[in-house]
Formats: structure tokens, sequence, C-alpha cells
């Protein structure tokens, strides 16, 4: 059974963001030190198919890296966790902002790919300039059923359990036959530490570029990048001091108006 | 360039079954993308609480509802099924043909809609927006990315575009002229769903989304910090919520997981305790939410935002406010 986790990543958000810019035909350039990183998503989508390994030889799991700035460093970061397989994958043209346009790239190349996935891992957000379309819009693209923001996957004999919390429930799907699963963060799926010795081994691995081109022109155009407006919220924020116990009073009277 | 027909219509998507509010967020980002050339119209899938909902629209000032009626089957919980109806309803009101706006009610079921929608109708995908405007024949989107660290403005012409945007409440007006409902039945089949075992996840205090009080902790708290946000949550009619990392670290369920990538919420007061005030956390709180915080870094972000503060250890603070709130009780 094959698992194919396709990972973004993101920019380290320890750091200041490196530059970021457009050029006239809307293509991004990211230069200085760019530091992506596995997100979030990223991770629990990586565990959630190594979780599911670890219970079953038969399981391959095939990691697809989204091409771009720090590439090398980001995939070297995912052959530490010992996938079966990993790819660097160039979008040719890439404009991450157009959903439709990458999941149709990233569709393409799965579907002409060797391997055909029994179940696709990807987290909820597809890196830093998407907000969850592009997850949502692949599984349409390869005709794959959606299961999404799952929370933990499990063995239910031969069968792939997916669970997911919604208000006061907890939902189990049972997978029968081949699943897109959308990934958030939870608890039971955040990422293992690798061992060291296969960070050293990473660290020398070469690692495959495979490119999917696209004629097709896109219709979601990139005008300007732009800071972010400063906050509306801008508190006078009234310091309380004191004891602690006066400050513990104050905020009773706090919480005591807030709840009427 | 090309010449292309001017936007003709601007039309919210709204699933009955996802509540009013869902209905008020639509109609607020209706009102607020809405250019004078064109009147939004709503079309409303299913049956439940229909009169309630064009209550809303009449005095949101919409002029034109389209209600879809649906089969009994239907699982309105589902975005496959929901857009499967909805891409057929806007079909048969002929908003495929023309140069639309479609906007989906804000939150991951109606971007996930949208994102179908757009798929199904052959059109563009703009997610969530920021602000999506209307300049003659092109829509102009913006949006929020690497983590509201940058703003990109993208723009679309011809066809179908598919957004959302949380623009809060709308404008309502005491009395409305009635609007002009007209219902359609759809002939689509809508996808089976898949089917699901459910369990009670044993969550018992109320959501997050609809709390007037949320007390929220984050990775300056342990499993101990929690358990008295918990304990303080019930005494005080309020509700839990946490940052990412404290849903990483197992404290409170991505449920209740406040942010950029979590819920949106807008109770009256925000209690952040041991919360640095990431943009990424800060996007889930609505910005007229009123910010009480305690960190122990007088330097945290979180205090610029905040309408009062306490600089402190939650170890030292927690127990004093909850031997306060039990003695009063
Ligand atoms: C793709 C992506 C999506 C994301 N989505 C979200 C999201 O939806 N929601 C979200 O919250 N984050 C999100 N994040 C993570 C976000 O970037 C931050 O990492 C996160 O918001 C920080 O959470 P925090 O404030 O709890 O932790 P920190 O920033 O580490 O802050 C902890 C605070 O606790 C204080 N503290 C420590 N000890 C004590 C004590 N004893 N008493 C009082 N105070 C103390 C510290 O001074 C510090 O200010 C996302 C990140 C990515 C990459
Ligand atoms: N600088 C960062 N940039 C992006 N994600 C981060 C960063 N720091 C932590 N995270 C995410 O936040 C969660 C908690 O991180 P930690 O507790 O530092 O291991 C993990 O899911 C990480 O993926």
């Amino acid at each position: 059974m094959n698992i194919l986790v396709v990972l973004a990543g993101v920019a380290d958000n320890r750091y200041p963001l490196h530059q970021v810019a457009l050029d006239s035909e809307g293509n991004l350039h990211e230069t200085g030190q760019t530091r992506r990183i596995l997100g979030p998503f990223d991770e629990g989508a990586l565990e959630l198919a190594l979780k599911l390994r670890d219970k079953s030889d038969a399981i391959s799991v095939h990691v697809l890296v989204l091409g771009g700035a720090n590439e090398e460093q980001l995939a070297r970061s995912v052959a530490a966790f010992k996938p079966d397989s990993l790819r660097i994958l160039h979008l040719r043209p890439c404009r991450p902002w157009d959903s439709s346009m990458t999941a149709a790239q990233i569709g393409a190349f799965v579907r002409d790919d060797e391997t055909q996935p029994d179940l696709v891992f990807i987290g909820r957000e597809f890196g830093d300039l998407d907000e969850g379309s592009i997850p949502v819009m692949l599984a349409t693209e390869l005709q794959l059923p959606l299961f999404s923001l799952a929370q933990y996957a499990e063995w239910q004999g031969d069968q792939v359990r997916l669970m997911r919390e919604k208000g006061t429930r907890r939902e189990w799907l049972s997978c029968s036959g081949t699943y897109l699963a959308t990934v958030t963060n939870d608890r039971r799926n955040k990422l293992r530490h690798p061992l060291m010795k296969n960070v050293m081994m990473a660290k020398r691995l070469s690692i495959e570029t495979v490119t999917q081109n696209t004629d097709e022109p896109g219709s979601v155009r990139s005008r300007e990048l732009a800071e972010p407006r400063a906050a509306k919220r801008q508190g006078q924020c009234r310091m309380i001091d004191g004891s602690v116990q006066e400050q513990a009073a104050a905020i009773v009277d706090y919480l005591r108006k807030a709840a009427g | 360039m090309e010449s292309l027909m001017p936007i003709s219509r601007i039309v919210g998507v709204v699933p009955s079954s996802w509540g009013q509010e869902s209905m008020e967020l639509t109609l607020a980002a209706l009102q607020a993308t809405c250019a004078e050339a064109v009147s939004p119209e709503v079309v409303i899938i299913g049956n439940e609480e229909v009169e309630a909902r064009m209550n809303l629209a009449a005095r949101s000032g919409i002029s034109r509802v389209w209600q879809v009626e649906t089969p009994e089957d239907i699982d309105a919980d589902e975005p496959d099924a929901m857009a499967t109806l909805a891409g057929e309803a806007l079909a048969q009101v002929a908003c495929a043909e023309a140069s639309s706006l479609i906007l989906t009610p804000p939150g991951p079921e109606g971007e996930e809609l949208a994102a179908r929608l757009a798929h199904g109708l052959g059109g563009h995908c703009l997610g969530r927006c920021l602000k999506v405007r209307l300049e003659d024949d092109r829509i102009v989107a913006e949006r929020s990315v690497w983590g509201g660290r940058k703003l990109i403005s993208l723009e679309v012409s011809g066809g179908v575009a598919v957004a959302c945007v949380r623009a809060g409440k709308p404008m309502l007006t005491e009395s409305a002229d009635p609007v002009d409902v007209r219902k359609i039945r759809v002939d689509a089949r809508a996808p089976a769903a898949p089917v699901l075992a459910t369990e009670s996840s044993g969550e018992s205090l109320p959501p997050v989304e609809s709390s007037k009080l949320v007390i929220s902790g984050g990775r300056g708290l342990n499993e101990e910090g929690f358990s008295m946000l918990e304990q303080l949550a019930r005494s005080s009619g309020g509700t839990l919520g946490g940052s990412l990392p404290a849903v990483d670290a197992g404290l409170v369920p991505v449920v209740r997981q406040v942010g950029i990538s979590g819920k949106f919420v807008s109770p009256e007061l925000y209690f952040a305790v041991g919360i640095s005030g990431t943009p990424q956390h800060m996007a889930g709180i609505s910005p007229d939410t009123r910010i009480l915080a305690i960190n122990k870094d007088p330097e945290a972000p979180i205090f610029s935002m905040a309408e009062a503060g306490v600089v402190g250890e939650w170890q030292e603070l927690l127990p004093e406010v909850l031997g306060i709130l039990h003695d009063r009780e």
C-alpha cells in the first residue's frame, strides 16, 4: 500500500521573512536567508503516514516536497525520516496563489506517476500562500473523496481509520478505497524526532527532482505584494499593578463583567 | 487586453442548515463587496429556518433570494453535497455564464465549499480574502499571505470567481421591502456522503466560536495551568480556547484552537494567558473583542493589543483568581 504525502513547507516565523517579490510576469522571487521548514500541518501529514508505516510492513511512504526556496534543506529534513521515496516537485510556473492552477499541476503529476497512491495525506493548508483551497482542489483533481481536517490515523484490521473532531463529536472513517485526507495539527500527530544517524545519512543523500510544466496561463493574476496594514487594535493597555491579590481581584472584575 | 463583460452578478451562497450566523457573515460580506451597479442576490440551499433567513436578507438590502429545495436525504454538513447543489442552482439561475462573483460563508466549511464550487463551475478560486472589490470588468482580491506578514493582491477577469470574505455583522435596517423569493428545484444527485462512525468527544464546555467570554492558554502553560483555566471557564460562564502550540501539546483540543488556522472568535472579552500574541493567533480574534492578558514577559506583543494586562506568572495569579471566584460563590 502506497501513502503519498505532499508537503509544502512554510517560512520559519521565528525569523524575519526573507525577501519576496513579484516580477512583471507575476512570478515570485524569494531571496536572502530563505528558511522554509515544515509547517505544523506538513508535520502532521508526515507523522500520520509514518505512524501507519510503523505498524505495517506493507506500507510505503512516498513524499513530494514542493520545490522553491530552501528546497534542498527542507527535503533533507524529510529524508531523515526515511520515507520510501522522496522527490522535490518543481512546478513550472509556480503560482501558489492560484489554487486551481497549483492543484491541477500537482494532480497531473500524481496521475501520471508510476506509483499510484492508495492514500494521500496533505496539510490542511498548502504553504504560505494557501489557506486551504489547494488541498480541496487536489482531491477534486484526483477525483478522490476528501476527508478534511484529519487528526489521527490508525489501523483497524487491514483498513486505515481516520479520525477528526467536530464540535462535540469524534468522527471515524474506515477507508475502503483511496481517500485524500487533509491533516490538521493535534497532539497525536506531532512529528517525531529523527534519529541522529538518519539525519547524518540525509545530509549525503542525493535527492531526485521532478518537474511539472504547464502551458495554461492560469487565471488568477498577482498584482502586487504589500506590507500588512497595521493592526486595527492598538490597545492603550492598562497595566494592572499592585499585589497579586489586587491584580487577581481586577481580573475577576473583568471576567464577571464580560460574563454578564 | 481583450474586452470583457462587466461583472454583472454578485451572489452569496449559504446552506440554510449552517445557521443564522453563516447567513449573517455572508450578508456582511456581500455588503462589503457590493458595487453600486450590481444588486446582490443570495442562494439559500435547504429549507431550514427559511423565514428567519429571508427576513435577515431583506433587512440587509438583498432584493432577490433563490431558495433551493433540497432532497430529504441530503447531508447538509457535507460541503461536497452542498457544492453539487449550489453549482447546479447557480447554473439554473444563469450565473455560470455571466461574469460573476460568488461569496460563500467564511470559515473552513465555507472555504471548502468555495474551492469545490470554483472547480465545479470551471471558475476562479480566490479563497479566503481580506477584501474583494470590483474594478470594471475585473475582480480584485486582497489576501493575507506568509502568516500575515505580507498582503497580496490578485485579479481575475471574466467567468465566475468564488471567494470568502469575513466582514463582521451586516448592517440591518428596521423594516425592509419584501424580497423577491424564487424557489428552484435541482435535479442533481448529490454524491453519497461517506459513512462515519461517531462518538462523543467528551467536550462539555460551550463551543469557542459563540461564547461571550473566551479563556485561552498558550505555550506558557502546562496541564496544571489549563486545568485552572478550565475551572475558571466553568465558574465564570465562559469557555476554553488555546493557541496552536497548546493544541500540539495536547492541552486543549484542536476544535478550540484560535487563529488563522483555527477558529475565529468574537467574544466580548478574550482572556489570554501565556500567549505571546503572534499575528497567526491574533488573526482569529475579532477586532472589536477586548483583550485581557497575563504574560510574564512585559515585552510580549499581546500587551500592545490588549485593553488591560498583568505582567506576572500564571502560577501565582490563577490560584488567586480562582480563590476569589470560589469565595464569592
Ligand atoms: C501555517 C501556520 C499556521 C498557524 N496557525 C496558528 C493558529 O491558527 N493559531 C495559533 O495560535 N498559532 C498558529 N500558528 C503558530 C504561531 O506562529 C505561533 O507559533 C503561536 O501562535 C504561538 O503561540 P503562543 O503564543 O502560545 O506561544 P509563544 O509565542 O511561545 O508564547 C508563549 C508566551 O507565554 C509566556 N509565558 C511563559 N511562561 C509563562 C508564565 N509562567 N506565566 C505567564 N506567561 C508565561 C511567554 O512570555 C510567551 O509570551 C501557526 C503557524 C503556522 C506556521
Ligand atoms: N518558527 C516556526 N515556524 C513555523 N511553525 C512553527 C515554528 N515554531 C513552531 N512551529 C510549529 O508550532 C508547533 C509547536 O512547535 P514546538 O513546540 O516549538 O515544537 C509545531 O507544530 C511547529 O510546526
